[in-house]
């Protein structure tokens, strides 16, 4: 199972030169199985690259939104798949109180927001919504769960064999708990977590600004390791950076989460952040 | 991936009830006392660590409930089972048994209806008459 990381930008798009090492594209994970499946995990503007890069193949490709929010479906308009005749395209997504995927994903695919309506798409696009479940991609078995952010989202475990990925770029599992003390069945996304071969997470905050940004539906670093610490990944990769943090910045917050994290008992080098264009093998 | 992970309806109540000083506690969709906060161990006398999860007979047991010249009331026509058979908020007044003594507590009962279904019940319960949230 490859993985690459195309977007691993919190919040917006960045552009500045000094951010771009780590790169200012928004959430998007390529996941591509031993069979040459290919899931695609959110659609932030990372997925325009992801689709340019991608030769018409004329076959399926699946599209995992872990929730709704544009950084993460802002880059489902430039998504060249989106308009190939020959490409079909399955995108699934969380489950709404009133309207069903496809509708809710309209209110950005469509006037006055997008010239492009969903209708017009010349491809074969089909919206699953999914509250949380177990079904095969591939040679792949896939979980949903919903998980602790603001509104609902989903987090993801990707199982083929022996290995697995995990997903939560958007969480904030210590809003209202202690994750040192919380019994494990007790805290968001920890199944999904649980000795993943890969756990890709939200650490989008330092501990002082999440002081004031708490409840806002992301992670602190510190929250974030003390997460993984509960869950034991074989390698975790910390993403959805602050558009505040350059490349300086992340590199300094990225040294400090390697000495917590080998503090907590884990081998500094099986912590990461996520920069643009990194690839793991698993 | 096990069914062992807790609903995330349960976990953001379990959480809320955490947070607050309002006395409340969690049951499941079979009506099982998953958790209480500490505001709620306050009034009846025991934390929760202490009694951990109990089913619906159990804490019947433990803690009622009973009428107002102490007889049992059969737990079918607590407010929580109408919320648990129905899904629907309810409230009522009753007593429970204490460490100390039988308490008279007003009770509302909200269920916990995720996107993914129902999952039990969030319980707030306090003294009549002290204010929500100053009884504990």
């Amino acid at each position: 199972v490859r993985v690459r990381l195309w977007g691993v930008r919190g919040s917006v798009p960045v552009a500045e030169e000094r951010m771009l090492r780590y790169g200012g594209n928004t959430s998007c994970v390529e996941v591509t199985l031993s069979d040459g499946t290919e899931i695609i995990l959110d659609a932030g503007t990372g997925i325009r690259g992801l689709g340019a890069a991608r030769a018409s193949r004329g076959d399926g490709v699946h599209v995992l939104l872990t929730h709704l929010h544009l950084d993460h479906i802002q880059g489902l308009l430039f998504f060249s798949p989106f308009f190939d005749a020959q490409a079909h395209v399955e995108v699934w997504g969380p489950p709404g109180a009133t309207l069903d995927l496809r509708e809710r994903l309209a209110r950005y695919l469509s006037a006055p927001l997008s010239p492009i309506e969903i209708r017009e798409l010349p491809s074969r696009v089909t919206f699953r919504s999914i509250p949380s479940g177990d079904w095969r991609i591939g040679n792949a078995h896939v979980t949903a769960r919903l998980v602790l952010h603001r509104g609902t989202t989903l987090g993801y475990r990707i199982t083929e064999g022996d290995v697995s990925l995990c997903y939560l770029p958007d969480h904030e599992p210590a809003l209202g708990a202690s994750l040192e003390t919380q019994p494990s069945q007790w805290i968001s996304g920890h199944e999904l977590a649980r000795g993943a071969s890969l756990l890709i997470h939200d650490g989008q905050y330092t501990a002082n600004e999440y002081a004031g940004r708490r409840g806002w539906g992301h992670s602190s670093i510190e929250d974030a390791l003390a997460f993984a610490h509960r869950a034991n990944p074989n390698h975790l990769i910390l993403s959805h950076h602050d558009p505040l943090h350059d490349d300086e910045h992340l590199d300094a917050l990225g040294d400090a989460a390697r000495s917590r994290w080998e503090s907590l008992g884990h081998p500094r080098a099986n912590l990461e952040l996520a920069a643009e264009g990194r690839i793991v093998q698993l | 991936v096990s069914s062992s992970q807790q609903p995330l309806a349960q976990i953001l109540a379990r959480n809320l009830l955490a947070s607050i000083a309002l006395p409340g506690l969690l049951v499941d969709e079979e009506g099982a006392l998953v958790f209480f906060n500490g505001a709620a161990g306050e009034l009846i006398g025991r934390r929760f660590e202490e009694v951990g999860q109990l089913s619906r007979e159990e804490w019947a047991v433990r803690f009622g409930p009973f009428g107002q010249n102490g007889e049992p009331i059969a737990l079918d026509s607590l407010p929580l089972a109408l919320t648990i058979r129905e899904g629907r908020p309810a409230q009522g007044r009753f007593s429970i048994r204490t460490t100390a003594e039988d308490v008279e507590i007003d009770v509302s009962a909200l269920p916990l209806v995720g996107e993914d279904g129902f999952h039990g019940a969030l319980v707030a319960f306090w003294r009549p008459g002290e204010d929500a949230g100053q009884s504990g």
